[in-house]
């Protein structure tokens, strides 16, 4: 029995590229994979938003009424109902002049009752460090 | 000349603006431009918005990222895409992507 440990670091900001929003569509489909592992073998993707990526937490994203696209808002929601695990650098959020009021921290509407965690730098570079695989977009 | 100046990134956006001298200098911020009218990093606003009297932000790209127009700086105009037709046609002899 293993686990193999995904960290998806996001550090883009959303909608003007794909970058933020393939960071969350991998981290959900990587747990699909463990249909082609070994029984008790498991995949634990681990999300965490850094510099202006910390701006894809944002509430309110109006993207569907406005372009009709999905929103980065449901799609981190969606990981949140998944149970994923998702840090958002607390340094940044700072800099930023975000507060936690102002950020996606559960997805409570839909059903999830995991929540988002902020966190220090220094917690998200342990968590990079225990990774397996460490992926940045 | 009246220029405008369409700005779409959060980054890296000053050292051309700061160049660019017209008669009237206006300033469209869209895309991940919108961040400059709406975040105050490290406690201060975009330098950009003290580079011109003449400043916009679309609301649709404001709104997609999870801004309301209450959340702007009051030195920038709130348009929506009809209206930046107008801004473009009307008040400008050129336009130019940043």
């Amino acid at each position: 029995m293993a686990t193999v440990k995904l960290g998806f670091i996001v550090k883009s900001l959303p909608y003007k590229t794909e970058a933020s929003r393939l960071a969350l569509t991998h981290a959900i489909a990587s747990q699909t994979v463990e249909i082609y592992l070994e029984d008790g073998d498991m995949v634990e993707p681990v999300v965490a938003f850094i510099g202006d990526g910390v701006l894809n937490c944002l509430k309110n994203q109006k993207a569907m009424n406005m372009y009709g696209v999905t929103s980065l808002e449901q799609h981190l929601k969606n990981s949140l109902l998944l149970d994923m695990r998702v840090l958002i650098c607390k340094e940044d959020m700072e800099k930023l002049g975000l507060s936690e009021d102002a950020l996606i921290m559960d997805a409570e509407d839909i059903g999830g009752e995991t929540k988002a965690n902020i966190a220090p730098f220094s917690e998200i570079m342990k968590e990079m460090d225990s990774t397996n695989h460490l992926l940045f977009f | 000349m009246r220029l405008g100046v369409i700005v779409s990134d959060f980054r890296n956006m000053d050292e051309t603006l700061s160049r660019l001298k017209a008669d009237k200098l206006g300033v469209i911020f869209v895309s991940n431009g919108v961040y400059h009218t709406a975040t105050k990093e490290g406690g201060k606003k975009s330098p950009l918005l003290e580079k011109s009297p003449n400043m916009y932000v679309l609301t649709e790209d404001l709104q997609s990222r999870g801004f309301s127009e209450v959340q702007i700086d009051s030195r920038v105009k709130p348009v929506t895409y009809s209206d930046l037709v107008d801004v473009i046609f009307n008040d400008y002899d050129k336009t130019i992507w940043i």
